[in-house]
């Protein structure tokens, strides 16, 4: 009897920065056996993506989206998404270089989280524990269970 | 907070000071440094980093405003005149 691998997690990542991509790649990387960061360049890249997946494709468990990106805006991704039913509940975290109260009323509005990046190393260490606890306790729990 | 009480600030207070308050500007390369730029009340604050948003070499300040010329530089406005 063979035993079917449980699929990946999927954290879906949007940052037209190359070095911010690879640093939450990175930090990812404790969780390897449970998480794969699935990535886009832009906003409209990303919002075709997700738009794109069929119903038999997984949905990612957590979305993670840069505020400033060519062609469409993180912002504006996070209201296009949140006007698709199947991902209108879906964690949504807004990663940007502001800490604008204006956007973190705008991240609330639409249900989203918001995380200004990281400095340094001790805010970098976190960064993907944060992450994590945006998403449903069951996921949470998923991607964790191999730290117990 | 001016750039005198920034500078007394240690580096990890000074690096919660930008996160907390600063308003992002810029990134760009310099040799083997990636440099993020902050405004910070009225002065600005560069961040070098020897390993990106991790390990710091050192932080930079200055109140003029040709700090901003090498982010300028990197604008690209050809599509506006042409």
């Amino acid at each position: 009897m063979t035993k079917e691998a449980t699929p990946k997690n999927i954290v879906f990542y949007a940052d037209d920065d190359t070095d911010d991509l690879e640093l939450v790649q990175d930090a990812f990387d404790n969780y390897a056996n449970n998480v794969e960061v699935v990535t886009a360049l832009n906003g409209l890249q990303a919002y075709s993506y997700l738009q794109s997946l069929g119903e038999d494709d997984p949905s990612p468990c957590l979305i993670i989206l840069d505020v400033n990106m060519p062609l469409l805006n993180g912002k504006d991704v996070l209201k296009k998404v949140r006007s698709i039913p199947r991902f209108d509940t879906i964690p949504v975290v807004l990663f940007t270089t502001s800490s604008s109260p204006l956007d973190k009323e705008f991240a609330r509005k639409y249900n989203a989280g918001f995380i200004t990046k990281p400095l340094d190393v001790s805010q970098m260490e976190a960064i993907a524990d944060l992450f994590i606890e945006h998403c449903s306790d069951e996921i949470k729990k998923n991607i964790r269970k191999h730290l117990l | 907070m001016t750039m005198m009480e920034f500078y007394c600030l240690t580096e990890s207070e000074q690096i919660n000071m930008l996160y907390r308050h600063g308003v992002y500007v810029g990134k760009r390369k310099s040799g083997k440094f990636a440099v993020l730029l902050y405004q910070l009340d009225s002065f600005y604050s560069e961040v070098f980093y020897y390993n990106y948003r991790r390990h710091i070499y050192k932080i930079r300040c200055s109140d003029s405003m040709n700090i901003l010329d090498p982010y300028l530089e990197q604008i690209a406005v050809e599509h506006l005149v042409s």
